[in-house]
């Protein structure tokens, strides 16, 4: 009887552990809002003066979103800002697919400056849908939707296409190795309109970067980098025909009135070069693909 | 020598066939588990989920593989009758890069949910190959209980050189050869090495060298 007592308490402990165990928010002057997981992150929330980011793994430099709360449609990143200037190459993308919700800053900027544009997002964490509501703001207006699925999945159940393609999946280490093979670019691709373009979200200093562009100029005609000057941050952006070129990107801006938002697309636009032929990075496929060994070489 | 006095006195290529035949298949169980999340992600993504299916689906084929090299070792104790079944172990992993594309396209297809869909994938393609190699460590075990192996070679010591190559598995794969090779060819080699060390294991008859 002594023995079955002992294993009652011992569960109980546990169980009471469990349950108390769960994220519990913070107190008021703690920078932490948030810290919990979801099956496929740490994910923490923490606000510093008026910036709160969301923050995927353990790496504290790793941040996924930032708004500034004061002004929800300002660009805390270089990459953003690039990722915008997606438009100069297509201005007139009636429908983009976003794969990587985060908390939510780029569908606020498309809710708040491009309402005719529909834009549909793809996030595979729905615990992250949930985040971003509640601390970042997130509302779906009309004109926008969200999908709950892997990106990947998503593009190749789905047989829509769209204008534009924009591709921000990040995990806590990088983008998931499978959405950044050939195939999956290929299926991309397939799922673009005519003159379509993908933007692909990326870090520049480590030798996955030069694999990417080497795999998406393997699909694509025309592949185009804009490298960060504030940041790591680069972006590609491929076409088989892209409505404008880099040369015209300055009277294209001009039409936009040079901004969306507070994005200033000709600032932005001066970053943008045909990406370089890399002679020795492999094309990633889904047989052939060391993402992650590539990610930590670094350049 | 007391070792003679106790136990069977078996010659030296049978300890090295036994050897042999624990290392490899400890190491290439383990390096097809790490390669398996290659062939799934790109059908059923890369979250928790597919490593959830991956190594429930593996320890299924393991306990089966237990069961059945146990089961075996008892009714037909010999080397021989272990390697003809590694035989088709191995001749299962050279087809698998064939056939995982179109099985794996199929189960997607039909079944929504990615849990279930990398668990079903993972068994159909997994489930022949994984339960073999899991009946090399028992089998090992039986032959040695029925016909009196050394003592030095208990149970632990063939679990510990089996875990061994595992350990080698492992870190070979994850580390070196998925950056250097693509994975279909990976695993055609590793069904290639395993068919070779099987064949060889058959063409050295070792029943014949275990002393009654």
């Amino acid at each position: 009887m002594k023995s079955s007592n002992a294993i009652g308490f011992i569960l109980l402990v546990v169980g009471l552990w469990l349950f108390t165990a769960t994220a519990a928010p913070a107190a008021a002057d703690n920078p932490i809002l948030y810290e919990g997981d979801s099956i496929y992150h740490h994910i923490t929330i923490r606000q510093d003066g008026r910036e709160r980011c969301m923050i995927f793994g353990r790496q504290r430099d790793l941040r996924q979103t930032c708004i500034d709360l004061e002004k929800p449609d300002a660009s805390v990143f270089e990459y953003t800002s690039m990722m915008f200037a997606g438009f100069l190459f297509r201005p007139d993308a009636k429908t983009v697919c976003l794969i990587g919700l985060g908390g939510g800053y780029i569908p606020t900027v498309f809710r708040r400056h491009l309402p005719q544009v529909r834009l549909r997002t793809v996030e595979v964490d729905p615990f992250v849908e949930k985040l971003a509501k509640q601390y970042f703001g997130f509302t779906l207006p009309a004109g926008q939707t969200l999908s709950i699925d892997d990106g990947r999945q998503f593009l190749k159940k789905s047989k829509e296409r769209y204008d534009q393609i924009w591709l921000d999946a990040f995990n806590s280490d990088y983008v998931p190795a499978h959405m950044t093979t050939k195939e999956f670019v290929q299926l991309a691709q397939s799922r673009l309109n005519e003159g379509g373009i993908v933007i692909q979200n990326l870090f520049c200093g480590n030798n996955l970067y030069d694999a990417q562009i080497a795999t998406f100029q393997a699909v694509f005609k025309r592949v185009f980098v804009f490298e960060g000057q504030k940041s790591g941050s680069c972006i590609i952006v491929a076409s088989d025909r892209p409505a404008f070129e880099p040369a015209e990107f300055r009277k294209q801006a001009e039409k936009w009135g040079g901004k969306i938002g507070s994005i200033d697309l000709i600032a932005e636009s001066g970053k943008c070069r045909v990406a370089p032929v890399l002679k020795n990075a492999p094309i990633l496929t889904d047989d052939f693909n060391p993402a992650n060994l590539l990610l930590m070489q670094k350049k | 020598m007391r070792a003679a006095v106790q136990g069977g006195t078996y010659m030296p290529v049978v300890y090295a066939v036994f050897m042999l035949l624990l290392v490899t298949f400890g190491a290439a169980v383990m390096s097809l588990e790490i390669l398996s999340s290659n062939l799934m992600s790109p059908y059923f993504g890369g979250s928790i989920y597919i490593w959830g299916s991956i190594i429930s689906s593996f320890m299924v084929h393991f306990s089966v593989g237990y069961v059945l090299g146990g089961h075996l070792s008892r009714r037909l104790p010999r080397i021989s009758v272990l390697a003809a079944l590694l035989v088709v172990c191995s001749l299962w992993v050279i087809l698998i890069p064939a056939f995982y594309k179109p099985v794996c396209e199929l189960i997607s297809d039909r079944i929504a949910d990615v849990r279930l869909g990398s668990l079903a994938a993972m068994n159909v393609i997994f489930f022949v190959p994984v339960s073999i190699m899991a009946m090399v460590s028992p089998y090992i075990i039986g032959i040695t209980a029925c016909r009196r192996g050394p003592t030095w070679l208990t149970a632990g010591m063939i679990l510990f050189i089996s875990t061994v190559g595992s350990f080698f598995g492992t870190n070979v794969t994850a580390f070196f050869l998925i950056g250097l090779f693509p994975v279909s060819r990976i695993i055609t080699g590793l069904g290639l090495i395993c068919l070779a060390v099987s064949l060889f294991t058959l063409a050295l008859r070792p029943d014949r060298r275990i002393a009654r």
